[in-house]
């Protein structure tokens, strides 16, 4: 085997590492970025506060070459396997400082006493130095956006988010803009290898492939291996349970993956999209996915986590399935040999559970364009706004015609064990009229067809509720009258 | 020198990584610490098997209680909570084995191996349970005054009921960690994530069995306390000097952050029933309370914490005849502990749901009722416990945040809205606060200070204080700046060291700048008189005897003079120096306790408190009466600070401590399953505010012009009363609630106001109101 094979390479700032597995046995190829940073000395100000993508104290700055531009995303270094990095330039809290100078983020949170016990400082500082590579006086609601994944138990976040409003309403001239050229330069150099990463250790094996064929190959070899995305979901088993990994299969490097196609009659997403860049293609063309992904995980989560890997997790409260069967979604899944096209309703097989089989990749969605006279809504409750995993979420889809129900879809999540349609109130709605009376009508019907769990996040009677009241919270929206 | 707009003392370390946090740092040899704990709430440890793992490469020791050198306990007041479980666990989460391996994953290895058998044993879980089996930590306490009974008779009206208020978890963004650094024979020093270093060197004294001066602590800040790291600190920091002086190498524990949440004890959940008496008009004539806490499965500070309670109970208001009696009850739980607060809001709460209760019996403005009932200047002003309220500011800042938050327009307004919406309904509330200063356990209240200014001119500052975030070091900074008339440049402020200033108290009850800005100036003046006489030497002036020296020695703007010769002038560095050729010390302690602080348990009756803080806050909501959830619109907060030690440190505490409270009443909740698992033991389940949960207008000032005499340069003490501000979120949500039903039904209401409480509460007025028309 070629030796480069099991090395990865990357930019740490402004110097590029390389990570020999073999010759380094402190370093398992599922090492976090996280735990990677903080086992070299000058690179602690990363934390560790939760270990699980919800606190934010370890998000560091990824910067790709994007067309020839330098992109910057933020992500939860906890959750990233040191693979996952290769060939991308990883930005530290350590290096936004000139020897005597504060970056712009830096300098405002020291004027607005943006910190207090400090734990959680590094974090938002990158979140913050995301904001200002990205946008430039941005809204209230995109700062808010972009530190919702960085919880502060001490200051309350005001003083953060002036510190992000003054930082952003100066021109980009950072030293990081005036050394792109260099930093694209030295990315492009590993780039240039696009064989697949074999990496083998005493425990692990680790594979990262390019191409989709190779990924195929390596899917039909090691049926068992785990797939990873943004490993969002995946990397709680070794954090949080601490799982060891046996077979990873990183599919987060293939670039055919990566694409939003649009034709006459449907949209055609690919599987390795992250939901951030696809919540920012579809605000208008589909605004009831793009209202789910506002509040779906944090800027730092979505930056990671890929369409294909939320649909292949299957949860029972995926805020994401319900919704994509209102839209009659399609799946498209390929082995090396076959490909085929699925139902949502037909991926959905049980609790966690789906009909990919053990030589098949998701690939692609469809989502057909929702005709003109069908209303699209999307509804996910949950203890807190943000960041927080659904109560109960909805997805329905209503057609009327003459005030009379034609067709009706109304799937939810977090009410069973798997993504569940309302399928006798549905048949109830169709051909009615669609009044206040007749929705009254079928909310008890639809308390009926479920029989929810009690758990951390809410009492079973809780659920019913929520799940009867949102049809009427459907109904007050497509009336005038409404609110 | 203007030092009340210091930054924060470590903003640019914080901002650019280079803070160092207890498990930042690395010795030489260092191993990881791993606690293994009860996965049951009661039960008999029949057996411990760790014979595997103790073969397991790169496992260093495995310890058990039998281990201990010293005593088995970690009791701060009581000593009745084990170090490591006996033969017997009280509660999941329970520390049994320790483990000391070369890395995080052998130590987890290790923990896999070791095999424990228990004998389940029976558990007391909720407190109601506890309630009914009697399962009391200490006899019940009683604060009584006036006749609760004759008053209740003569009263025209009388209300009752029960209020259940939920647990909270710090969720201090640093889990707890320490690392114990063995040295020369008995020695060992612990960099120690406390709020408390004095007492996490006692209790490693104690279980290593060796006196307090083999043990140097050491706190350079916190990743946030709030309380969770005034007693519950030194657990970690025991169990690591254990493992350090077993394997006579350094050793580090940094909780993972599930272990912390299930292991460590949170804000007391209470369960209270109350009776209030009142006229027409709503002026309270009499008030009795049972205030009942879930002390869990120790005492930690459990017992001054209910006593904070009680002193609490009455809020802000007059009430001539009262009765407040308050029990701690023992559970199968974790020992609950300090939390921001301190038992403070759990007794607010009471009254407030009273007095809310009281507005809607009456048809009347809610923030009206507790106008009238406001403590007064020169009358109505003695609490339940004897202690006089004096320079109440509750009335003057009621009318300046009546006219700044608009409340009566709004008022309106609101009610117009509710007219015309059926899924959304808003609620506006005004509440106040008044809370004590001062530990109640009169002898905590002392703080000593080390100031040493070197032969360059700058200075180093020790105090007995930590910093968790608060800002102390910023103040103490400012402070010692004022002071000496140095700029802040030439100050340094150390950690906290128990070889620097022995016996200190925890860095808690808001009292921090308080206690050790007095003790700081009182060093900094010893050391100004001995440069006073160097100077007036050097300056060639006479001292007259008479007066204090110092006054007529000026120490401005880094340099010194005479008050009658004020062009003659030294260099304070130039000053320092000629000090030390003259041989004359340049170091000197420092020490304060508070005046006249005094409380009798058993009568009840003293004056616990230096002074109150005032705060005020004005809260509206929108709620989404299909779904349950809310939507903070607009909160206007005025709180009494008296003169600001640091305007924009105090406006942190006050915008943070307000929205840990937001946390508190609303979507922070903490549930168990029945057999004692903690549910929310991870960010996942548990969930504190984030960026979009603050309010979407915040307005903050402080109560100008009002200085507060006796204190450090006139101010008042700031880390925990805003906290209890968020009860006008709270009572908003439930305006909102009632406004389902017209305001003709008392909604079902309980803390924290989740969606799921809200909904349920509206479901409950749905079918009253249909009742009703039907």
């Amino acid at each position: 085997m070629n030796p480069q094979r099991d090395t990865i390479q990357f930019v740490l700032n402004d110097k590029l590492v390389t990570v020999d597995f073999n010759s380094n046995p402190e370093l398992k190829p599922t090492t976090t970025v996280l735990n990677y940073l903080r086992s070299l000395p000058f690179h602690k100000g990363v934390k560790e506060g939760c270990a699980e993508g919800d606190c934010g104290a370890c998000t560091v700055v990824i910067a790709e070459n994007l067309n020839g531009k330098l992109s910057y995303k933020t992500i939860d270094s906890c959750l990233v396997f040191l693979p996952m990095i290769h060939g991308k330039q990883l930005i530290t809290v350590e290096n936004l400082a000139d020897p005597d100078v504060l970056h712009p983020v830096q300098q405002e949170m020291v004027n607005h006493n943006g910190s207090q016990c400090g734990y959680c400082t590094p974090g938002v500082v990158m979140s913050l130095f995301g904001l200002y590579k990205n946008h430039h006086k941005p809204e209230r609601e995109v700062i808010e956006d972009s530190l919702t994944g960085n919880l502060c138990r001490c200051t309350g976040y005001e003083p953060i988010i002036k510190a992000a409003e003054h930082a952003c309403s100066c021109v980009d001239t950072d030293k990081f803009t005036i050394h792109e050229n260099q930093i694209i330069a030295m990315l492009d150099e590993i780039s240039r290898i696009t064989y697949p990463l074999e990496i083998k250790t005493l425990s692990q094996k680790y594979f990262k492939p390019f191409t989709l064929a190779d990924a195929l190959l390596f899917r039909k070899t090691y049926p068992t291996a785990t797939i990873i995305g943004g490993a969002t979901d995946s990397a709680l088993r070794q954090t949080k349970k601490h799982e060891v990994l046996p077979e990873i299969l990183d599919i987060s490097g293939i670039e055919e993956l990566d694409y939003f196609i649009e034709d006459e009659t449907v949209y055609k997403i690919g599987s390795g999209t992250n939901l951030e860049k696809l919540k920012s293609l579809i605000v208008e063309k589909l605004p009831a996915l793009h209202k789910m992904l506002k509040v779906f995980g944090s800027l730092q989560i979505r930056n990671l986590a890929t369409f294909g890997g939320n649909i292949a997790s299957a949860s029972p409260i995926g805020d994401m399935l319900p919704l994509l069967f209102a839209y009659k979604a399609k799946i498209k899944l390929q082995s090396a040999d076959n490909e085929r096209i699925v139902p949502i309703g037909d991926f959905i097989k049980g609790y966690r559970l789906t009909s990919i089989q053990n030589d098949e990749l998701i690939t692609e969605i469809e989502i057909p364009k929702p005709d003109s006279d069908t209303l699209i809504c999307s509804y996910k409750v949950s203890k807190r706004k943000h960041l927080d995993i659904s109560t109960v979420s909805g997805g329905f889809s209503l057609r009327l015609e003459n005030e009379t129900v034609k067709d009706i879809i109304l799937a939810f999540g977090g009410m069973a064990s798997q993504t569940k349609r309302a399928t006798q109130t549905e048949e109830f709605l169709r051909g009615k009229a669609w009044t206040r009376k007749v929705v009254e009508e079928a909310m008890e019907i639809l308390a009926s067809e479920f029989l929810p769990l009690s758990d951390a996040r809410s009492s079973a009677v809780y659920r019913s509720l929520i799940a009867r009241n949102l049809l009427l919270k459907l109904f007050s929206e497509t009336t005038t009258s409404g609110l | 020198m203007k030092t009340e707009n210091l930054k924060h003392d470590s903003a640019i370390k914080h901002v650019t990584g280079q803070s160092v946090f207890v498990n930042d740092l690395a010795f030489s040899g260092q191993l990881v610490g791993r606690v293994v704990y009860s996965k049951l709430a009661s039960a008999r440890i029949k057996s411990i098997d760790f014979s595997e793992a103790l073969l397991l490469n790169g496992v260093a020791a495995i310890l058990t209680y039998k281990d201990i050198p010293g005593q088995n306990q970690l009791g701060p007041v009581i000593h009745d909570e084990p170090c490591l479980a006996g033969e017997e666990v009280t509660f999941i989460g329970q520390a049994i084995v320790l483990i000391a391996a070369e890395n995080r994953e052998t130590a987890l290895s290790a923990e896999k191996l070791i095999h424990i058998e228990y004998e389940e044993l029976e558990s007391v879980l909720t407190l109601r349970e506890a309630i009914s089996k009697n399962n009391l930590l200490a006899p019940p306490r009683c604060i009584e005054c006036g006749n609760v009974d004759n008053a209740f008779k003569s009263a025209p009206n009388r209300i009752s009921g029960e209020l259940e208020t939920g647990a909270q978890e710090h969720w201090y963004l640093e889990t707890q960690s320490a690392i114990a650094i063995p040295g020369e024979g008995k020695e060992m020093f612990v960099h120690a994530s406390s709020q408390n270093p004095a007492e996490t060197q006692a209790i490693v004294a104690e279980v290593l069995g060796v006196a307090k001066n083999e043990i140097e602590v050491e706190v350079r800040r916190m990743g946030g306390g709030f309380g969770g790291k005034e007693t519950q600190g030194n657990h970690v920091a025991a169990w690591a000097a254990l493992l350090a002086n077993a394997t006579r190498r350094p050793v580090g524990i940094q909780l993972f952050r599930d272990d912390d949440q299930i292991m460590t004890g949170k804000r007391h959940r209470f369960l209270s029933y109350y009776s209030i008496g009142f006229d027409n008009f709503g002026k309270i004539l009499a008030y009795s309370v049972e205030l009942n806490s879930d002390a869990g499965a120790a005492t930690d500070l459990s017992r001054a914490i209910l006593e904070r309670a009680m002193l609490h109970a009455e809020n802000s208001y007059f009430i001539p005849n009262v009765k407040i009696v308050g029990k701690a009850y023992k559970t199968n739980l974790p020992s609950n502990t300090a939390f921001r607060g301190f038992g403070g809001p759990q007794g607010m709460a009471v009254i407030e749901t009273a007095i809310d209760r009281i507005a809607r019996f009456l048809k009347k403005d809610a923030a009206e009722i507790r106008k009238i009932n406001f403590y007064g200047i020169d009358e109505r002003n003695i609490t339940p416990y004897g202690e006089t309220v004096s320079n109440c500011r509750l009335d003057v800042m009621y009318e300046k945040l009546l006219v700044s938050s608009n409340y009566v327009e709004r008022k309106n307004a609101i009610a117009d809205f509710n007219r015309t919406h059926e899924f959304k309904k808003r609620g506006i509330a005004l509440t106040p606060i008044k809370f004590g200063i001062s530990f109640t356990t009169a002898f905590l209240n002392q703080a000593g200070a080390l100031v040493h200014i070197y032969n360059d001119g700058t200075v180093a500052i020790n105090h007995g204080g930590t910093e968790m975030g608060q800002g102390l070091n910023t103040k103490i900074h400012g402070i010692a700046s004022s002071e000496f008339g140095i700029s802040p440049q030439f100050i340094k402020i150390s950690s906290t060291n128990t070889s620097k200033v022995p016996n200190t108290s925890a860095t808690a009850a808001s009292s921090g700048s308080d206690l050790n800005g007095m003790a700081v100036k009182n060093a900094i003046d010893t050391l100004k008189s001995r440069l006073a006489e160097v100077a007036a030497n050097v300056l060639n002036v006479k001292l007259s005897t008479d007066s204090i020296q110092n006054h007529q020695i000026v120490f401005l703007e880094n340099e010194v003079f005479s008050s009658l010769h004020p062009n003659t002038k030294i260099t304070f560095a130039e000053l320092v120096k000629k000090a030390y050729l003259s041989q004359v010390s340049l170091s000197a302690t420092g020490f304060y306790k508070t005046p006249g602080i005094f409380f009798d348990r058993e009568t009840g009756k003293g004056n616990p408190f230096f002074y109150y803080a005032y705060g005020m806050a004005v809260s509206e909501v929108e709620i989404d009466t299909l779904t349950g959830e809310t939507n903070l619109l607009r909160s206007d907060i005025l709180h009494d600070v008296g003169d600001s030690l640091n305007e924009e440190i105090d406006i942190g505490q006050i915008e943070g401590g307000f929205i840990q409270g937001v946390g508190w009443v609303t979507t922070e909740e903490i549930k168990w399953d029945k057999s004692g698992n903690l549910l929310t033991h991870s960010p996942d389940t548990y969930k504190i505010p984030t960026v979009n949960d603050i309010p979407l207008i915040f307005n903050v000032a402080l109560l100008k012009s009002h200085p507060n005499e006796g204190t450090i340069r006139k101010s008042k003490a700031v880390g925990e009363p805003p906290l209890m501000l968020a009860f006008s979120v709270w009572l908003a949500i439930k305006d909102a609630v009632s406004a389902v039903g017209n305001h003709e039904f008392e909604p079902q209401f309980s803390l924290p106001a989740t969606a799921e409480v809200v909904l349920l509460s509206i479901e409950e007025i749905r079918k009253k109101v249909l009742g009703v028309g039907g």
